[in-house]
């Protein structure tokens, strides 16, 4: 059996009260870190961890916080990033609607670490009931001592806010997040300067995935050791994978990292529906490019996914059945990914706009032959040559849909 | 002390400094990386994507706008992969473009065109419809926005932010429907918003003084210093040589921004960009002699002959106490110091005045208070400014007033000033406008203006700088410098002094010598 570790309590009714959070152990590891360890200790046992970003790109936790760490000159913030606007990609609003102190734990320890006493959590505008749960907790968490000033009488002070956005893909994108939680438009800045030195209101900043926070308060419990040992050498831990699309457990599977992808989709969540063929898989969010079914045989971990020419993403895997058509999933694709773009940069607004022109003429029976290798060309154009990662999470799906999927879509033109 | 470092653009080694992008390192040794979104003025904005260059060592193509050069880096800006991309963005740019050069104000100067000619020349892949888009948007009082033409460089946005910071702009909506806007009944109305014409790279932002007149290949150029106020803004002048193919009754169709870190920057105001009328309107073009009814022409030599007869019979009845001399601030350093030399030093005339255009209020930038571009410069000459009045002029028995400028019509009472006049026997005025009481004088010289002559300014911070014609002379009319040093010489009284001073430059020299405020760099 898999060890779980986010999701082991999910099944306690009303976790989300701080009562019964504290009757299963809650805040000990809170108690533990501020009560007995050092910041630099802290510091020193996530490194050890490896604990890597749940958000998409798989940055090392602790080098980060060690970058910011080192600032001294302005005050430090600590930005949760809980827009989860990935498509495919559910597992955040899960933590943080069934244990929410799992998730502020992870957040004193992290700010108490890195030497920060104001934390934002940017949470997407569409998950209002969960902004509503989080701040519930948060003021329980209040009351309790376990924020505010003097936490647990340790000298430490903290205080958390919850900030909805509006509904903007790109400020999952942790610059343009900066940006709309300083209340301005949503645009990715420049980089560098990275966030660690010139973040929020220009002050030295750690942005973390809410499941990478929410893993902090057991690596300081149990030990990094341990940590390690659930994963991978390279990659601590375990991965809450949201598995969606036409198998017969969609949901949530909190896995080992490293776990084989067809494991997943066939003994986890169930196999196929209604008896289909598996036809491809998404395996890490919208963004990354897709598996056909002879390559599905995969462990999930940031490396081999990357060596398959995916990548691990948001650990969001989507699964398309052989009924559906690959023009369809091309449509939606390029559809989003035209209608999210910030427009800031010249190759995102307008190629994804572009691609998006030819795909719906083409669905409208109106394909021309050059249309593929022009959607080709017109990704490849976008691809690395963007301000922020938006260009290349649009051009990705398309280039490898467009490429694997070829015959298929030549169909739809001829016909 | 400034650190070097050593790169290579395209194989070319440079020493270049420490803390430089590579774009502003290129340009300094002369290579051109296409840009659309940087600015000089503003930090790097990365949002066009036309200046990606390759670096060794990099698997990905580097924006030179922000990248800084390091040690030892090696740079191409026209590798293949580059130029493919710098493609790939010049037809992601020309896909939604409307390409309605032909009657766009921009064609000939935009920055769009010149990069496709240069690196795109490719038919358009583009088969699909394009964003409507609105065509004609009052911004402002001088502004008109072409959403069709904007490739949202967001030029405009960061002027009105960092520079004026009034913020009038923004960008509104999302993705490929993007677009440049005001906020609702705050349109861009300040004093800088002509800037915005200037700085828009392409023909989104237009101006609606210049709009449709002429086309941007038919203007010369002449560079000159903004008179109309003391910051001594450095401008470009543009007007059509001869008639216009377009004749409107005006040489200059526009004034722009000229670069000048040192005073404006990148900037100019609207006073100054829009307030170019006078250079063609209601000038002085002949040598005039308005109460005489012949039709008969008179020239320069007459007149410098009968003034300097005048003159120096006053002088040697030792009368020149009944002269009166009215200079103003819109004069050279050079003309305001010979005014010195021929009329204090020489003539002993003491009756000197001033008339300038009242003082107005500054805007706290560039805009001074002052209206006239050299009151600091007359001020370090050594004029004591006594302004001109018509007592002044009653107290002081005069028989013979001369008159540099028009200005003192907008400070005395036209007919107290007329019935003053009356009573003076010579009247003579030179003047590059033509005042409204021109049959109160007795003869009307017509000058140059500033825009057509050769000389210095001093500005309010007592900056020197100087200038050259931007302008072909106007008619008959003749430099104030020049007149005045033919006077000079046909008075006689110090004929080898002004012999040599046969140019600005020269006299230039020679103010230096006397007065150390002018031991400057111009």
């Amino acid at each position: 059996m898999n060890e779980k570790v986010l999701t082991q309590h999910f099944d306690l009714k009303n976790l989300f009260q701080i009562e019964v959070y504290l009757k299963e152990a809650g805040y000990q590891a809170v108690q533990k870190a501020l009560k007995q360890l050092k910041p630099a200790q802290i510091l020193e046992e996530v490194k050890k961890a490896n604990l890597r970003g749940r958000g998409g790109a798989g940055f090392p936790a602790g080098v980060k916080w060690g970058f910011v760490l080192q600032a001294v000159d302005k005050p430090k913030y600590l930005c949760v990033n809980a827009d989860e606007g990935e498509p495919g990609t559910f597992k955040d609003r899960y933590i943080m609607s069934h244990n929410p102190h799992l998730l502020l734990e992870g957040i004193i320890i992290t700010s108490y670490c890195v030497g920060i006493h104001t934390a934002f959590i940017y949470i997407r505008g569409e998950y209002e009931a969960i902004a509503l749960r989080l701040e519930q907790a948060i003021s329980e968490a209040y009351q309790h001592g376990y924020l505010g000033k003097n936490i647990l009488k340790s000298g430490f002070d903290l205080d958390v806010y919850v900030h909805r956005g509006a509904g903007a893909y790109i400020c999952g994108e942790e610059t343009a997040l900066l940006e709309s939680l300083e209340g301005k438009r949503g645009h990715p800045r420049l980089k560098p300067p990275f966030p660690a030195s010139v973040g929020l209101f220009n002050s030295p900043t750690v942005i973390n995935n809410v499941e990478t926070l929410s893993n902090v308060p057991y690596i300081i419990l149990k030990g990094a050791e341990w940590f390690c040992q659930l994963g991978l050498p390279k990659d601590g831990g375990t991965r809450i994978f949201a598995v969606s699309g036409l198998v017969k457990k969609p949901g949530i599977y909190e896995l080992p990292l490293g776990t084989n992808l067809k494991d997943i989709i066939f003994k986890h969540a169930g196999g196929m529906r209604n008896g289909h063929k598996l036809k491809a898989v998404i395996p890490g969010g919208m963004s990354a490019p897709i598996l056909k079914a002879d390559e599905i045989d995969i462990p999930m971990d940031f490396d081999s996914l990357m060596s398959a020419g995916s990548m691990l993403g948001s650990g969001a895997i989507i699964v398309i059945d052989e009924e559906t058509s690959m023009l369809d999933v091309l449509k939606v694709v390029t559809k989003f990914y035209s209608h999210e773009s910030c427009g800031q940069c010249t190759p995102c607004r307008v190629g994804n706009s572009w691609i998006n022109k030819i795909v719906t003429r083409i669905a409208a029976g109106k394909g021309k032959k050059k249309d593929l290798d022009n959607i080709i060309r017109l990704a490849s154009n976008i691809k690395g040559n963007t301000l922020c990662p938006l260009g290349d999470a649009a051009a990705m799906p398309v280039l490898s849909i467009a490429q694997k999927f070829r015959e298929e879509l030549e169909l739809y033109i001829q016909s | 002390m400034i650190k070097m470092v050593k790169i290579f653009i395209d194989d070319k080694q440079l020493e270049v400094e420490e803390g430089l992008t590579i774009l502003q390192a290129a340009e300094q040794a002369g290579i051109d990386i296409p840009h659309l979104c940087y600015h000089p003025a503003f930090p790097p904005e990365g949002s066009c994507r036309l200046c990606l260059v390759e670096i060794e060592g990099i698997p990905e193509l580097e924006l030179s706008c922000s990248t800084k050069v390091r040690e030892g880096m090696k740079i191409q800006t026209k590798s293949q992969k580059v130029i493919e991309a710098r493609q790939g963005v010049l037809e992601f740019l020309l896909a939604e473009h409307p390409l309605d050069c032909p009657f766009c104000d921009k064609a000939g100067e935009c920055k769009l065109q010149d990069y496709y000619e240069e690196y795109g020349l490719f038919d358009s892949q583009f088969d699909e419809y394009k964003e409507k888009r609105d065509k004609k948007v009052k911004i402002g009082k001088n502004l008109i926005l072409d959403r069709e033409r904007c490739i949202l460089c967001t030029r405009c946005v960061r002027f009105l932010r960092e520079v004026t910071k009034t913020q009038e702009l923004g960008v509104f909506k999302r993705g490929i429907k993007s677009e440049i806007g005001i906020y609702n009944g705050f349109p861009v109305n300040n004093n800088y918003s002509g800037n915005l014409a200037e700085i828009c790279p392409v023909g989104a932002i237009t101006d609606l003084d210049f709009r449709f007149k002429t086309r941007s290949w038919f203007l010369e150029k002449g560079n000159s210093i903004c008179p109309l106020c003391s910051r001594g803004c450095n401008i470009q002048i543009e007007y059509h040589p001869g008639l216009g193919r377009f004749a409107l009754p005006q040489r200059v169709y526009r004034v722009k921004a000229r670069q000048n870190m040192k005073v404006n920057s990148f900037w100019i105001c609207d006073k100054g960009r829009y307030g170019y009328s006078y250079l063609d309107k209601n000038r002085t073009s002949k040598l005039v002699r308005p109460n005489i009814n012949q039709k008969q022409d008179i020239n320069w030599d007459e007149v410098l002959d009968y003034l300097t007869a005048k003159l120096k019979s006053l002088y040697f009845m030792n009368k020149t106490s009944q002269v009166a001399l009215v200079l103003n601030s819109w004069l050279s350093n050079e003309e305001l110091f010979l005014a010195r030399k021929i009329f204090n030093e020489d003539l002993k005339v003491t009756n000197i005045f001033f008339a300038d255009l009242p003082d107005e209020e500054g805007d706290g930038f560039l805009l001074t208070s002052e209206r006239s571009p050299n009151k600091r410069g007359a001020k370090e000459i050594g004029w004591a400014y006594v302004p001109f009045t018509l007592e002044a002029l009653a107290e002081n028995e005069i028989n013979c007033l001369l008159i540099f400028g028009s200005f003192f019509e907008q400070l005395l009472n036209p007919a107290q000033l007329k019935s003053a006049l009356g009573s003076i026997e010579t009247k003579i005025l030179l003047s590059s406008h033509r005042p409204e009481l021109e049959s109160a004088f007795d003869l009307i010289l017509p000058t140059a203006v500033i825009a057509e002559k050769e000389g210095s300014l001093t500005n309010t911070e007592g900056l020197v700088q100087g200038f050259s014609p931007a302008l072909p002379p106007w008619g008959e009319s003749r430099a104030e410098w020049k007149i005045l040093i033919e006077l000079a010489k046909r008075l006689d009284i110090n004929f080898a002094f002004y012999r040599r001073l046969s140019s600005p430059e020269l006299i230039y020299q020679e103010m230096a010598e006397e007065i150390p405020f002018f031991r400057k760099e111009k």
